[in-house]
């Protein structure tokens, strides 16, 4: 079995990588790609520990056998669901705007 | 008859009587715009005009059941709730305040007093406000005054009183102000209820002081416990100096030398505050004569009916408080006696007819007050009552005659200058005859009702005095109160009859120059139609051509107010049935309301007296004697002789205003004001005690408010406001800059948060508190923190006791007085950081005894 070490690296590398592709690019489509890919890099965390917590028994006190971890990924994965709608929403709008997606010419919100 | 009226003890007819007034007040209030003046009309008359039935049903139940206990104190009692309760009495027992009315023989008159006459205003009004646009607004005000004067009157305990006082304040206020379109009448409304507020301020304290001492606040509680307001010890007394217990000390330690006086006095100068701002006494009267501002009918039912009767309503109420304190009662009759002779003295050079009647009304509410200052409740009562029927007849004469004097000028102030009358008996032949018996009535004229009251006042007012009440008491341990110098009868008496004289010239002076003489309306504002007939005659009698249009002569009551000087206007005319009829009512009682109380031995029996005697008993038996211990037998001489000073001061005061005003046409006044301007002018001014009030105390509040007002523009607005606003507004600025709309800047700044939000949880936080255990022991516990483990060296010499780390978050110290110690504790958290504070801990040296 692949140890929770390995999964949580993966993760962390997964969500840095989202989070300098968030911070530096600057096409907003590519933004929310980013953003998806932190929140799958959580999503990865947290199902891996709860694997690994069953794996070793520590879930066996609960009634039955504790998969809190991967339905806590499902909840992010819905809100995800609903955070790329509105996000996309909020891309169409700009770009009606704007005739862009660049993220740096969304500037209406200064001062 | 008996068994349709409810039971003394739940005497529901008292709400009818209350409630009438109250729900016509709320429907004009609420809907008299859409109702229609005929509607609110109705609503108004017949709100009062119910009240007055059942109060005179009322009142014959009262008699019933007077005849059936033998004269005794009877009440009829409604309770229609609990109020609320309070603490008082020296053993702070609960005191409750119910919201509960009682009619007894003093109540019943003064309700169908107020009924009654305030019925039949009401009547005039209607006729007399016609042309008024806020119709309904006014009787809606008209009624709720009539309402705030029955909950004064009805109520059976102070504070509820206390609600009906304010009442009356506050409607006196809307009515003064009723044309609040014009500056002058708003400012006068003002200041009545400023005024009051004075007054309000005494009887607030008298309240406090009586639940206090008294341990009650309804009357037959005060009654029973009056007696404690006499006590000689000195937790008994009233500390007036120093105030709020206070010490002085260096230079003005001398003020410190304590001045108390007992609880009986002070309540009955608080109260006597409360009454002077009511019943409009030296030195809280200013409001009255201003208060004429409002319409005439109002003037009539403040001066007359409601209102200014509180003040002596409410010590004849609580006579038995006021008897206690013989220096309270010496003050009341010095009050009223100068105010009777002050208020005179300015009314002789008046010229405005409702300023004239003003002062007039002051000068008799002094003399009521000198009444029942000398223990002559029921002589002073007797003249509320009489004036009640001549000052509403003389006030609503005064408003036929302003009306009847509107037809031709249109001015407030002219129409209402005697200067401009003269002659009107001609015109108002009603309004004459009701004025002339209203005037009989107050100068005194013999066998009128006034003659009646204000010749009691004046006997009793030399033949009684207030004693040390404690005579009366029978009490074993004394206590020395003060006694008015033997002087005070007969000073009283003459302030009173010189008062009386200048009534009786005030009064006559202002009858004749009204009635009496020409015209001298003519010259003023349009020319007349009547003298525009005599032009057209005279030109018709040279062209010797047709006769004069009879018709136009005619005065026409739906004459156009506005003025037009191109036409000509009317002559003075008589005022309608609804305006006539109470005049000649309210004459007749004034020439024949003496019947009810009449002195000098003219009748066997004495009504009113021997009705108000049980509510006065308990005062006058116990307090109130023959002047130098002379007996009754000595009063009773003097009774013709005293009679003859009020006599004198009539026919004396009649003669001179006819002589002046009619045998030598005003010459003699004209050149005595030439020769003595000072003096003319000082009592024009009134005595400048407006000016004089201006100067000092109203000076003195204005410029407080003008040091607060500068306090709070310098320091308090430009400080404490621009100051912190400014410094919002600059930090806002320098923070605006990082607000510049990227949201790359927005995620960078919100990872260097993160970053910094990271690193405080990555870290430990060491820390502890400190506790005394006692027993010389402390108790040092660290503060918790999610996955920390801690290790302690309690002896702080770098080297801890146990070398794992633990979850031992507290450590038990013990340290002798005088030492100290380091403690150092280790904290580390599940990053396998750590970290160490050190605590000093140190015992102070206990304070050795000085054994």
């Amino acid at each position: 079995m692949i140890p929770a070490e390995h999964y949580v690296v993966l993760s962390a590398l997964l969500f840095v990588i989202g989070g300098v592709g968030f911070l530096v690019r600057r096409n907003v489509l590519v933004t929310l790609m980013s953003i998806e890919v932190m929140l799958n890099a959580s999503n990865l965390a947290l199902v891996a520990f709860n694997r690994s917590r069953l794996a070793r028994g520590l879930g066996q006190n609960y009634v039955g056998q504790s998969h809190t971890g991967q339905v806590f990924a499902f909840f992010i994965i819905a809100a995800e669901a609903a955070e790329v709608a509105v996000g996309l929403a909020i891309v169409l709008a700009f770009y009606r705007l704007r005739r862009t997606v660049r993220s740096d010419e969304a500037d209406l919100l200064k001062n | 008859m008996r068994s349709l009226l409810p039971s003394p003890n739940d005497y529901v007819l008292i709400a009818v009587i209350l409630g009438m007034p109250l729900l016509g007040a709320f429907v004009n209030g609420i809907w008299g715009n859409r109702l229609g003046k005929r509607a609110v009309r109705l609503m108004a008359l017949g709100a009062v005009g119910v009240s007055f039935v059942a109060s005179v049903l009322a009142f014959f139940s009262l008699a019933q059941l007077s005849n059936e206990d033998k004269g005794a104190h009877v009440k009829l009692v409604w309770t229609a709730w609990e109020w609320m309760h309070t603490t008082g009495g020296h053993g702070g027992a609960s005191v409750p305040i119910e919201a509960k009315f009682s009619i007894d023989q003093l109540s019943g008159v003064m309700m169908l007093i107020v009924t009654g006459v305030g019925f039949l205003i009401h009547l005039y009004a209607t006729s007399y406000m016609d042309t008024d646009k806020s119709y309904a607004r006014f009787f809606a005000y008209l009624n709720l005054f009539i309402f705030a004067m029955l909950v004064l009157i009805l109520a059976d305990n102070l504070p509820l009183l206390f609600v009906g006082w304010e009442g009356v304040g506050l409607c006196s206020y809307l009515l003064i102000g009723f044309w609040y379109e014009n500056a002058a009448n708003a400012a006068a409304g003002k200041k009545a209820f400023i005024a009051n507020r004075v007054g309000d301020f005494g009887l607030l304290c008298a309240m406090f002081l009586l639940v206090e001492y008294t341990g009650a606040l309804d009357w037959n509680g005060i009654a029973n416990g009056a007696t404690n307001l006499l006590h000689p010890g000195d937790a008994y007394r009233v500390h007036v100096w120093p105030l709020g217990g206070g010490h002085y000390q260096g230079v003005l330690a001398f003020l410190n030398h304590p001045v108390t006086v007992s609880a009986a006095t002070a309540v009955g100068m608080a109260l006597l505050l409360g009454c002077t701002g009511k019943s409009a006494q030296i030195p809280l009267y200013v409001w009255l004569p201003d208060a004429m501002a409002g319409p005439t009918p109002v003037s009539a039912l403040i001066h007359a009916a409601t209102m200014v009767t509180a003040g002596i309503y409410l010590i004849c109420r609580l006579s038995f408080v006021f008897v206690l304190s013989p220096f309270t009662m010496m003050m009341i009759a010095i009050v009223g006696a100068g105010t009777a002779l002050f208020a005179a003295t300015i009314a002789v050079v008046q010229n405005d007819i409702k300023k004239v009647l003003a002062y007039s009304t002051i000068s008799q509410l002094g003399f009521m007050f000198l009444g029942v200052g000398v223990g002559a409740f029921t002589a002073g009562f007797f003249h509320v009552f009489t004036h009640a029927f001549f000052k509403a007849c003389l006030f609503l004469c005064a408003g036929s005659v302003i009306h009847a004097m509107h037809a031709r000028i249109h001015d407030d102030d002219k129409a209402q200058d005697v200067r401009n009358m003269g002659g009107l008996r001609k015109w108002l032949p009603l309004t004459h005859l009701s004025f002339a018996a209203a005037t009989a009535a107050i100068i005194g004229f013999p066998l009128t009702s006034g003659f009646f009251s204000k010749d009691e006042i004046l006997y009793r007012a030399f033949v009684d005095r207030t004693v040390n009440p404690e005579d009366g008491l029978g009490l074993v341990q004394k206590m020395t109160t003060y006694a008015p110098p033997q002087w005070i009868g007969p000073v009283l008496y003459a302030t009173a009859v010189l008062a009386a004289l200048l009534t009786a010239f005030y009064m006559c002076r202002l009858y004749l120059l009204t009635f009496w003489g020409d015209f001298k309306g003519w010259s003023i504002g349009r020319p007349s139609l009547l003298a525009r007939r005599e032009v057209a005659a005279a030109q018709l009698t040279s062209a010797q051509a047709a006769e004069p249009d009879a018709d136009d002569a005619r005065a026409d009551a739906d004459h156009p107010h506005h003025e037009d000087l191109a036409t000509p206007g009317y002559p003075p005319h008589e005022s309608p049935w609804q305006m006539t009829v109470p005049l000649i009512i309210l004459a007749a009682f004034s020439l024949f309301a003496g019947v009810l109380d009449p002195g000098f031995g003219i009748f066997k029996e004495r009504p009113l007296d021997h009705w108000l005697e049980p509510v006065f008993k308990a005062a006058t038996e116990r307090a109130v004697v023959f002047e130098n211990g002379h007996d009754a037998a000595w009063a009773e001489h003097l009774e013709w002789p005293l009679a003859l000073g009020g006599f004198l001061a009539f026919v004396v005061g009649t003669g001179l205003a006819w002589w002046v005003y009619i045998a030598k046409r005003g010459a003699p006044a004209q050149r005595l004001a030439e020769t003595q301007p000072g003096l003319y002018h000082l009592l024009l001014d009134k005595w400048r005690i407006d000016e004089l009030y201006d100067a000092t105390v109203i000076a003195a509040l204005e410029s407080l408010a003008e040091t607060a007002s500068a306090v709070d523009k310098s320091l308090i607005d430009a400080v404490l406001a621009r100051l912190t606003a400014l410094l919002v507004a600059a930090s806002g600025t320098v923070l605006r800059a990082f607000q510049n709309g990227v949201v790359h800047v927005y995620a960078a700044m919100m990872v260097v948060g993160l970053a910094f939000a990271g690193w405080f949880f990555a870290v430990p936080h060491p820390n502890a508190t400190v506790a005394d255990a006692g027993n010389d022991d402390y108790l040092v516990t660290a503060a918790p923190g999610v996955g920390y483990a801690y290790r302690w060296d309690a002896d702080g010499d770098g080297k801890p006791e146990k070398q794992d780390f633990g979850g031992d978050t507290t450590l038990k110290l013990h340290l002798e007085p005088g030492k100290s110690q380091n403690v150092n504790l280790e904290v580390r958290n599940s990053f396998g950081l750590v970290r160490t504070k050190t605590i000093h801990l140190a015992r102070p040296q206990e304070p050795t005894s000085s054994l």
